[in-house]
This record gives C-alpha cells, sequence and structure tokens, in this order.
C-alpha cells in the first residue's frame, strides 16, 4: 500500500509545476485524438444523418456493418493502419508510419464507427420528429437538414464526446503506429505503459492523473453545455 | 384545392397499409376520413402532406402528377399545406417562435397583427410569449393549427387535431376548422368522432384496412351506411344479424326467436339489420298501425341521456335499444320488468350484407 501511496506522492510533484516532457506528451496527445476526432466526426456525423432520414437499399447491412465495426479491437485497426503505411504497403512513400500522421489516421478510423452509431442511436429519437415539424412547415433540403442538425445537436455532442474519449485512452494500436517515440510519437497512454513497464512507477501515475483530469475536464464541459 | 388518388399503395415493414385507394376530395369543403385504428388516416395524411413517397400510386394536385415532381416543385407544393400532427410537434421556444417558424423558411415575415388575429380565431389570445412546450395538450393543438394558419395555406391536413382534447378545446378547434371552409380552403381532417363528422363534413370516406369502404356525405356513409363495418363502426344501436328468409310471402330477417320484415331484393342468405332506436316505438299495448313489426318485451334498464331516455328491451332474447323522450317515460311509468310492445315499419330496417 506504501509503494502506491508512495507512487501517488511523487507523481503529484512531478505534476507541480509539470516538466517540459510531461507538457509535451499532453499537448501531442490532446492534438493527435483531437485531430482523429475532428476527422472522424466529419465523416461520421454526415453518416449519421444520411442514415437517420434517408430510406435506401441495404441500409439495414450498412447500419449492421457500422455496429460490427465498433466491436473490432483496435489492435486490428493498427494491423490495417501498419500494413497501409509500413514502407512496402500502398501508403508507404508518404513516410507515415511512426509519426503522428498515422496515429491520426489509425484512431479516426477507430472513432468512426463509434460516432456515427451513438450519432444515430441518439438521433432516432429526435430526425424523425424533427423531420416531419421541419417538412410540414415548408423546409426545402437544406433547411431540412439544418433543422435536423440543430434538434440533434446534443445527440452530436455526446458521440464526438465518446469518440475522443475512446481514442486519448487507446493504447496498443498507438503504440503500433505510432512506436512511441520520445519527442516524437510518444503520448500519455504510451508513455504511461513505457514508463511503468521500466519501474518508473510514480511518472505513470503522474501521466495517469493527467489522463483522468482531461477526462474530467471534458465530461464536465459536456454537462456543462448541456446545461445552457 | 383539388385533390385526386389513383392506385395509392403504402407498405410499412412488409405490411400493406394502403391497398390501392382511388378517391376524390371536395374542394373547398371538410372532408372527413374515418376508419378504425390501423384502417391506413395517418398514411393516407402523410402522403398527400408529401411527407412519405407513396409504394405505388399517383396524386393529382389541382390535375398535376406527383410522381414525376423535381424536389424544388415538391417543397413549392408542401408551401401550401399546413399539416397538424395528432400528437402535438412543437420547437423549443414561445408560441410566437412556434408561429414565424413556417415564415423563416419562407424568408418571410409576419406581422403582429396576423399573429394576433389567429391567436384569437384560435383561442389563445394573450399567449405569445409563453413557452410552447409548458402549454396545455389543448393549447398545444391549437397551437400546431394556428401554426399553419398563419401561413394561409390551401389544403388542410388535421390528423385527429381533437383527440383527447376537453371538449372545450374541441369546440375552439371546430369553430376554426369552419372558419377556414368559409374562407375557401380544402381541410382533409381524420377522426374517430362521428359529432364531429356529421357538424363539419361535406364529404366522408370510410377507410378499413387499406381499402375504401364507402364515400359519399356524412349522411349517407353514416345514417345509411353500404358495410355492416361502418354501422359497428359508428357504434348504431341496433344491429341484429340474421338469415332473410320468405315467409307467406313476405321477407322476413330470421333473428333469433323473432321474424323481422324487412323490404329487401335479397330473399335469402345471411344479412344483419340496422335499426335506428328513435325509430321504435313503444307502447303498453298492441297498436293498430301499418307498420309491420311489432314485438312483445320487458323493459331491463332505463338510461337517462339527457336529451332522450335509452330503454334496453328484451324481446324473446333479443336486445332493443330505444329511444323516447324523458315526458313518455315517465307518463308511460316504465321501469326495469315493465312489459311494452315495440313497434317499427318495415322500411325503417337497414338491412347491410354480412358475411
Amino acid at each position: 500500500m506504501s509503494y502506491i501511496l508512495d507512487g501517488l506522492r511523487q507523481g503529484m510533484a512531478l505534476l507541480l509545476p509539470p516538466g517540459r516532457e510531461i507538457l509535451q506528451i499532453v499537448a501531442l496527445s490532446l492534438a493527435v485524438s483531437g485531430a482523429a476526432t475532428v476527422l472522424a466526426s466529419l465523416a461520421a456525423i454526415p453518416a449519421a444523418l444520411l442514415l437517420a432520414l434517408k430510406e435506401f437499399r441495404g441500409k439495414r447491412l450498412l447500419v449492421g456493418l457500422i455496429n460490427t465495426a465498433m466491436a473490432v479491437p483496435a489492435v486490428l485497426i493498427g494491423l490495417l493502419v501498419y500494413g497501409l503505411v509500413s514502407r512496402r504497403g500502398p501508403l508507404g512513400t508518404l513516410g507515415l508510419l511512426f509519426t503522428p500522421g498515422a496515429m491520426i489516421m489509425a484512431q479516426a478510423l477507430l472513432a468512426f464507427p463509434l460516432i456515427t452509431a451513438l450519432a444515430l442511436a441518439a438521433l432516432k429519437g429526435v430526425a424523425r420528429e424533427a423531420r416531419d415539424l421541419a417538412l410540414s412547415l415548408g423546409a426545402n433540403r437544406r433547411q431540412l437538414a439544418a433543422t435536423v442538425i440543430r434538434q440533434g445537436r446534443f445527440a452530436f455532442l455526446t458521440a464526438i464526446i465518446a469518440g475522443f474519449s475512446r481514442v486519448i485512452g487507446e493504447t496498443g494500436m498507438t503504440l503500433m503506429v505510432g512506436g512511441n517515440i520520445k519527442g516524437q510519437t510518444r503520448v500519455l497512454t504510451t508513455a504511461i505503459s513505457l514508463e511503468t513497464m521500466k519501474g518508473n512507477f510514480e511518472i505513470g501515475i503522474a501521466l495517469g492523473i493527467v489522463l483522468l483530469l482531461a477526462a474530467l475536464a471534458i465530461n464536465f464541459g459536456l454537462q456543462w453545455v448541456q446545461g445552457k | 384545392m383539388d385533390i385526386r388518388i389513383e392506385g395509392l399503395c403504402a407498405t410499412a415493414g412488409g405490411r400493406a397499409i394502403l391497398d390501392g385507394l382511388d378517391m376524390e376530395f371536395s374542394p373547398g369543403a371538410v372532408n372527413v376520413i374515418l376508419g378504425p385504428n390501423g384502417a391506413g388516416k395517418t398514411t393516407l395524411l402523410r402522403l398527400l402532406g408529401l411527407l412519405d413517397r407513396p409504394g405505388r400510386g399517383e396524386i393529382y394536385y389541382d390535375g398535376r402528377k406527383l410522381s414525376p415532381m423535381p424536389p424544388a416543385s415538391r417543397t413549392r407544393l408542401r408551401r401550401r399545406f399546413g399539416f397538424v400532427f395528432q400528437l402535438p410537434l412543437l420547437l423549443a421556444g414561445s408560441v410566437e417562435d412556434n408561429l414565424r417558424f413556417g415564415a423563416r423558411l419562407r424568408n418571410l415575415s409576419v406581422s403582429r397583427e396576423i399573429i394576433g388575429r389567429v391567436l384569437d380565431n384560435t383561442g389563445l389570445a394573450g399567449k405569445a410569449g409563453q413557452e410552447a412546450r409548458l402549454l396545455s395538450g389543448g393549447e398545444k393543438q391549437r397551437l400546431q393549427l394556428a401554426r399553419v394558419m398563419v401561413l394561409d395555406p390551401d389544403l388542410y391536413l388535421l390528423d385527429e387535431p381533437t383527440a383527447n382534447l376537453d371538449p372545450l378545446s374541441v369546440k375552439n378547434i371546430e369553430a376554426a376548422i369552419s372558419g377556414l371552409v368559409r374562407a375557401g380552403k380544402t381541410v382533409i381532417l381524420a377522426t374517430h368522432n362521428l359529432t364531429q363528422a356529421r357538424l363539419l363534413a361535406g364529404k366522408v370516406v370510410f377507410l378499413k384496412e387499406g381499402r375504401l369502404v364507402q364515400a359519399g356525405s356524412a349522411a349517407e356513409v353514416l345514417s345509411r351506411p353500404l358495410s355492416l363495418d361502418i354501422a359497428e363502426f359508428s357504434a348504431a344501436e341496433n344491429i341484429l344479424p340474421g338469415v332473410l328468409a320468405r315467409r307467406d310471402g313476405r321477407t322476413v330477417l330470421e333473428c333469433g326467436a323473432l321474424a323481422i320484415e324487412v323490404v329487401s331484393e335479397r330473399t335469402a342468405g345471411k344479412a344483419a339489420a340496422v335499426i335506428r332506436p328513435e325509430d321504435i316505438l313503444v307502447s303498453s299495448g298492441p297498436l293498430v298501425s301499418s307498420a309491420r313489426n311489432s314485438f312483445r318485451g320487458t323493459v331491463l334498464a332505463v338510461a337517462d341521456l339527457g336529451a332522450v331516455v335509452a330503454l334496453s328491451v328484451d324481446c324473446s332474447g333479443t336486445v332493443f335499444t330505444v329511444f323516447i323522450t324523458r315526458g313518455s317515460c315517465s307518463q308511460m311509468k316504465l321501469a326495469a320488468g315493465t312489459g311494452v310492445m315495440l313497434t317499427f315499419k318495415a322500411t325503417q330496417v337497414h338491412l347491410l350484407p354480412r358475411e
């Protein structure tokens, strides 16, 4: 027990004030996961709107595939992205392997089905009513989409936050394609895993606290926005 | 607006909701769609309002075919409609926000004067600033109607606008609908309320299981139904199932122990008699009259309905409901157990085919 408490005390000391390396890791984590979430959302939100509002052939199959994709282990996505960006892969010439670019790509692929499925599930409740309301009062197609987005904005926000939480906490896949290179691709999760394995328990704890604080800040921020 | 539909079909989850409907609606009148739950009333209204697309079939609006219309024309057409949903769909915001939403979608503005007038006409005067979602059920429904009245559409599509409302709200909405027709608007109204149909309808269409059963004036459809379904739907008091037969040169409906004389071209097969409770005469003894049907019975119960008194009378196992005035009831000292005679003409028996 004292081992854990000592770790906790030393971890806190490392954060007050945080060193340059820790700040760099936190910044990269937020940048990579933020960019991945934005990219995934740009595809996932229109996809969810389309699935919620349009009837077309093969829609149920598509929704089934997206729900299945949610269950694909992150490490398999890591494998796929590794294959794509490694020197002998189809995107090998871009030299993305072990760069933040590869990490963003993998995390975006991981977040896309999650954000789509969550947004779709939440939209089901509001989309039909918002559609009926807008159409019956004379909305054209652009106004219809705008009304549904406005009525469904909290649904989207919740889905996006869930996607961000998923990717910022991901370790194995990020390690595979990023390589955990100090100062270049080291992020919170890969650093925690490395430092702990190296026996630097207190650094792991310090970084863990930062990760928890980031998650807390995001969730309270979300509640504050929804309360408005 | 002139509306005609041809072979209209709709399915949901593999089940046919509308099954090849052909009908015309009367322009500048209230067209009432009647039918039991699941008849397809809401589906039909949604198709007419361009909220959903038909599986098959065609709708003509003032003679223009719907199916080849591009999206922009559909939007223009939809902007001439006002749809009121059965469960109120309101925007978060004030009553006035809701009233202005349709105009905003059209890039128009609405004058304070119009807002005020519409609120007056729907019994919502003084509520413009209130939060719409905090209104009572009846007020929400009236707000839905007000919201489309602001846009002054040519066609009103109303899906059970008075379901679950208090009598005063119902009256307000019915008055507003009457006003629309006076202003030359076409109204298509789905309802379960027969009194409302009789009160408002220029035309009644009766649907069952996605098919048209009968169309005509309210009096035709409700008082002279062509189908037992309509008689049962309208909860007609005396629906007596039996079998037609010839007896001593007369056509009768054998109904339990009774043989009811009827006027019918058919002389055999299953049928049902519908007799209006106000068409039956009650007497304490046999009457000398031209009426062909007279049965002895016993009063089972007396119920005061306000305007009339309803008697249940058992005649050899068949129970009739009869309406008489309160005066007659007290004069004849009718009570449960009193012996009476029931008399009605053969021409007052409305015969319907039965399967």
